[in-house]
């Protein structure tokens, strides 16, 4: 049972992930960044929770926000120019965060033990959880709690203005800079808004492991977190779900028996999803086909 | 510590010597984003690749390990045609994500498929002339970065040459300012954008050679470094400017040994990238970047 918890709290945690890349995507920008603002959260209110004994709420808010002040702080020299540059920069930014805790040795006595992130060595015993009593069906619970109020927010904000700003933005950056669009401003409030929500996935991630280190936080997740909402398709939030369903359940947990053929095979199905399906599983057209059979509703010929 | 300027100089002459090998692949990154518009993001790793099967073609068949500047290049040329052909030309024009995500996508397939070759151990690289040394003054100069700094300049000129003075440099001009006009004037846009990969290719394969011998090893953890600062070059000097990303490449050389020298090895990469942050907010397009590109 814990082992099949397990997968479905890694699945939550990169459910988060994907929907913080999610939301920059729309604007049509391809950020590399997001892992970044992940160990940012994850550092944050781990050391919030270990050395300053905060709860686990508040830890978690300032994870948040941290990681939403550098995706704000950074969104605004990147986004202001054009395209691909933004790809590099936010590559750099992450492996500057990653080689930042890489380097950062801050121990302190908690209770006569010596705690905090210990540079190369990673950063142990963030046990908020576990000293406090809490079950593993609670913590699941809780990080899919964020998952469903992280999945509402988007869909809700599919159905407002401002989704039709961000796709707006996406489609056509020209058309909407003419429709009165200010096209930076939208895409760093999507970055801040991405950042958010990669600092609270970063916050559940290190207390639910309890252990985190700078090796967790490379390229290659990065390079998950942007996979997930890119092969599910950018037309529905459900896309990224069925991605990480799909990527962290079927390939990575499911097909043990291969070993360290899966991030081979990981590269290889992006590839190969791109040349086939290039807008993703659910794109346009399949979502409006499963919305006809779904809700019986009359084609459009 | 102290550090008095023959230190530093000593440093900083050391970097733009190794920074010849940033400038080759800056290089190649230009030509690839000035022919197409779209970066390639596998590249470092295909020249990487390309310095592994020649070093398993150096150890497997009774030949000098010298041929692996010779097979390195065409490896990695070849990876750049199946790297074109599976990322880049059957992708839809407009849609700028798909050939970007699937060029991440190689990037990670050729370096998984290396780690598990290699099991992710480093392997020694055929050093060049390793006791040769020449003193000038107070500095000391190693004979194999010179080597290896000459060997880019040579090819960066073969490279100029081939693209201002032949025909196939012609077409891949032009298809770079203008693909309608190109095409309307008879140039097939596949093949020269083909042709392009590969010569990117086979200058990425020797970049990666001489950065290998360089250092002495080769290993898989040296891909994503090489496509960070082969990136932060190309942004640095400007997107598709190819004076920028020679000059570009060396200054981030510099600026990365004497930072070796100021802070240490685990500090030193993230003021190199902290470079990149430097130019996107004081110049946003590079040192000879055109200012259309802006909002």
């Amino acid at each position: 049972m814990a082992y099949y918890l397990g997968i479905v709290q890694n699945i939550g945690i990169h459910t988060l992930l994907g929907l913080s890349a999610y939301l920059l995507l729309l604007t049509g920008q391809l950020s590399l960044a997001q892992v970044g603002f992940f160990a940012i959260g994850a550092y944050t209110s781990g050391i919030l929770t270990v050395i300053f004994g905060l709860s686990i709420f508040p830890a978690l808010f300032a994870g948040a926000l941290t990681a939403g002040v550098f995706a704000f702080l950074v969104g605004i020299p990147v986004l202001y120019v054009r395209g691909l540059m933004l790809v590099v920069a936010t590559i750099a930014f992450s492996e500057i965060v990653r080689l930042f805790f890489f380097n950062l040795n801050w121990r302190a006595m908690v209770n006569g033990v010596e705690v905090g992130p210990d540079s190369t060595q990673g950063f142990r015993e963030i046990r908020y959880f576990a000293a406090n009593g809490w079950e593993q069906i609670e913590v699941v619970s809780l990080i899919w709690f964020f998952v469903g109020a992280v999945l509402a927010l988007l869909w809700w904000l599919d159905r407002v203005r401002a989704g039709a700003v961000l796709r707006a933005v996406g489609e056509d950056e020209l058309a909407a800079q003419s429709s009165g669009i200010n096209l930076t401003r939208v895409k760093v409030a999507a970055m801040t808004g991405g950042g958010i929500i990669a600092g609270i996935g970063g916050g559940l991630y290190a207390h639910s492991t309890t252990y985190v280190d700078h090796n967790t936080f490379t390229i290659l997740l990065a390079t998950f977190a942007v996979s997930y909402p890119i092969l599910g398709g950018l037309s529905s939030v459900f896309g990224t779900l069925i991605a990480v369903i799909v990527i962290q359940g079927v390939m990575i947990e499911g097909m043990r028996f291969l070993g360290d053929f899966r991030n081979i095979l990981f590269g290889l199905l992006i590839i190969l999803a791109m040349n086939f399906r290039p807008n993703g599983l659910l794109d346009g057209n399949t979502v409006a086909a499963l919305k006809r059979r779904l809700f019986f509703l009359k084609a459009k010929r | 510590m102290g550090f008095d300027h023959i230190d530093v100089l000593q440093s900083v002459i050391d970097g733009i010597l190794f920074g010849s090998t940033y400038a080759v692949l800056g290089l190649g990154f230009t030509i690839i984003f000035g022919a197409m518009h779209k970066l390639n993001l596998a590249y470092a790793a295909s020249a990487i690749a390309g310095a592994y099967v020649g070093i398993g073609v150096a150890t497997l068949l009774p030949v000098s390990p010298y041929i692996v500047f010779i097979i390195g290049p065409v490896a990695s040329g070849l990876l750049g045609l199946i790297l074109y052909t599976c990322c880049f030309r059957l992708m839809p024009d407009g849609n700028q994500l798909a050939p970007l995500m699937a060029s991440i996508g190689a990037l990670f397939f050729i370096d998984e498929i290396i780690i598990h070759q290699t099991a992710g151990s480093p392997i020694s690289f055929p050093a060049l002339f390793e006791d040769s040394f020449f003193e000038i003054g107070e500095f000391g100069i190693r004979g194999d970065l010179v080597f290896v700094m000459l060997a880019s300049l040579v090819l960066m000129a073969l490279l100029l040459l081939l693209l201002f003075k032949s025909k196939l440099g012609l077409a891949t001009r032009a298809v770079s300012q203008q693909v309608v006009a190109a095409q309307l004037c008879g140039i097939q846009t596949h093949k020269t954008n083909a042709t392009t990969f590969i010569m990117a290719g086979v200058l990425g394969g020797f970049a990666g050679c001489l950065a290998a011998a360089a250092v002495g090893v080769l290993s898989p953890l040296l891909t994503i470094p090489l496509t960070v600062k082969g990136l932060i070059v190309t942004v640095i000097g400007g997107l598709g400017s190819i004076p920028g990303a020679i000059i570009a490449g060396f200054m981030v050389g510099a600026f990365e040994n004497l930072f070796l020298l100021l802070r240490g090895v685990n500090e030193r990469d993230i003021f190199v990238f902290l470079l990149l942050f430097v130019f996107l907010v004081f110049r946003p397009n590079g040192i000879f970047g055109k200012t259309i590109d802006r909002d």
